[in-house]
């Protein structure tokens, strides 16, 4: 189990406080928190996500002509996110959006679209 | 529940990255918002949902809802209602905590940071993020003004004007003369002009008005995606619009409303059934009047954060500013907005920041599933916000491309209405 995964699913069960302690102590340990660490740096990519999500909805929700993007296994997403960057798919807006990422900022958004759930749709 | 944010927030302080002393020492620091549109709804939401409650955000505006420009054209050619471009600010407040305070921004007294509303009464800030969007010259074509916009309208603020347009254009009889005359650059919305056009001819055509006619009066040589609006007008509403240059044209000598008629240096109109002025613009007049804005009459910025030249604690968004090579378009305002909020969430929490990247893509219809798209990539540089890359839609692609084009335009719509106010 990754770390992230672990945390959120313990995240409730043992507090802030104790999740950073955890935190502090894999950092301290970093063998332990190289294996377990997630691949990309979600908080960046949760900046990042911000020119994504003015087409794509935060929510994960479908609509026409836009794809969502929300729990995507991150393997998946940064395969798809390299085909635009090297222009192999089609889709000049997404072209253009991918042409500047680099690989970490690519992992980076794939952790933090992975890490979303897909929330119902606001009425 | 907490959330993962809050984690990487609590083992970020723990090894003391992001500490977070606060810029007042008692209380939360203020930001206030002037403005609802696509600027400002999405700055009060970054910043208050960012900051997860150590800022506290006022949106001043003083409606309950917000009908985009973005889109208008759709509800003039009968693709979308007025309410599908409609939307209400009450998540603002239940989702983020944002104040909305229903009242006009009147004035920036900046030597006390302070916001005087119209009732009188001031708000103080710590920052303030000023997105009026623009002003209209009402003075820049003779014979038009304030007071001629009923029979005359502009219908570039959206809103009753953008329905005024729509039942004048349903009133045109066949055979009418409908005239646009387009602004001046700098003004928002580089294709929406053209775009209006497309929707117009679209309805005259549907309804067998096919010898109606517009002209467009424009007093630029060229505008955006020009190519591509001609070809389509050729393409779906031939002989029904003709766009007419300043060396053709010679100048827009007056309107007169009284007997709808439109004189250029070349030309009379008379009898017009429609006039759409849509004149010079400005920035915002609350940011003109607090000396943000320079002789162009739009305030310049820092590429890097969107803050005011004029005064650090002031930062300027979407149609009011100066974005470099950023069109005036709902959708840049709504990048600049997060790269402004991302900043002042930084200097009042010491938060973590990143390095600012803007985008834009506008889409136009042309016509039913023929949608073309110009866009591009945008970073700072010292001297102003530079393309680093752009694209526009081809002149020969394929009708099934351009469909697909037109569901890109509507999921789009959906999702910045959805980044905006939810």
């Amino acid at each position: 189990m990754s770390e992230r995964r672990f945390l959120s699913r313990h995240a409730r069960a043992i507090g802030l406080s104790g999740i950073a302690a955890l935190l502090a102590l894999a950092s301290m340990a970093p063998a332990w928190g190289e294996k377990h660490r997630p691949r990309g740096d979600a908080a960046f990519g949760e900046y990042l996500s911000s020119l994504c999500v003015t087409c794509h909805q935060a929510s994960g929700q479908a609509t026409a002509g836009i794809p969502p993007i929300v729990a995507w296994p991150e393997d998946q997403f940064i395969a798809v996110m390299h085909s635009y960057r090297d222009k192999q798919r089609e889709n000049i807006v997404m072209q253009n959006i991918a042409a500047p990422l680099s690989d970490e900022e690519i992992a980076a958004l794939a952790a933090y679209f992975g890490g979303l759930a897909i929330r119902p749709k606001i009425q | 529940m907490i959330n993962r944010r809050q984690i990487l927030a609590g083992a970020a302080a723990l090894t003391g990255t992001l500490a977070a002393p606060m810029v007042r020492a008692q209380g939360k620091p203020r930001v206030v918002v002037v403005g609802g549109g696509a600027g400002g709804a999405t700055a009060a939401k970054y910043i208050a949902k960012d900051s997860q409650g150590a800022i506290k955000v006022t949106l001043v505006e003083p409606k309950d809802t917000f009908t985009t420009c973005f889109h208008s054209n759709l509800y003039l050619g009968g693709f979308k209602s007025f309410d599908e471009i409609t939307h209400r600010y009450d998540k603002l407040a239940s989702a983020y905590g944002i104040r909305h305070v229903r009242q006009w921004a009147t004035a920036v007294d900046r030597s006390k940071r302070e916001i005087v509303l119209a009732d009188g009464s001031r708000l103080g800030y710590d920052r303030l993020v000023l997105a009026p969007g623009i002003d209209l010259k009402y003075d820049s074509v003779p014979g038009w003004g304030k007071d001629a916009e009923e029979v005359m309208p502009h219908a570039w603020l959206a809103g009753p004007q953008t329905q005024l347009l729509r039942r004048q254009l349903d009133a045109v009889k066949d055979g009418g003369v409908i005239v646009m005359i387009a602004p001046p650059n700098p003004f928002r919305c580089p294709p929406g002009p053209y775009e209006r056009v497309s929707m117009m001819a679209h309805q005259l055509k549907a309804s067998g008005r096919t010898r109606a006619k517009i002209f467009v009066l424009d007093p630029k040589e060229s505008f955006s995606k020009q190519g591509l609006f001609q070809q389509g007008w050729e393409r779906h509403y031939p002989g029904m619009v003709e766009w007419i240059g300043p060396k053709v044209h010679d100048g827009i000598k007056s309107v007169d409303p009284k007997t709808m008629t439109v004189t250029t240096g070349f030309e009379t109109y008379r009898d017009c059934a429609l006039v759409n002025v849509i004149p010079a613009q400005s920035a915002g007049r609350i940011a003109r009047d607090a000396g943000l804005a320079n002789a162009s009459g739009y305030c310049p910025i820092d590429p890097e954060s969107m803050k005011s030249t004029l005064d650090p604690a002031i930062f300027i968004i979407g149609d009011a500013s100066i974005a470099g090579d950023m069109p005036k378009s709902g959708f840049s305002a709504n990048s600049q907005a997060k790269v402004a909020a991302m900043a002042i969430r930084g200097e009042l929490t010491n938060s973590r920041t990143f390095p600012a990247r803007y985008a834009n893509t506008c889409w136009s219809l042309i016509a039913p599933d023929d949608t073309v798209k110009v866009g591009g990539r945008y970073e700072p540089k010292p001297d102003k916000i530079t393309a680093a890359e752009t694209f526009i839609s081809k002149t020969d692609e394929t009708a099934e491309y351009r469909r697909q084009v037109q569901q890109e335009n509507i999921g789009w719509y959906a999702g910045i209405v959805a980044d905006m106010f939810t």
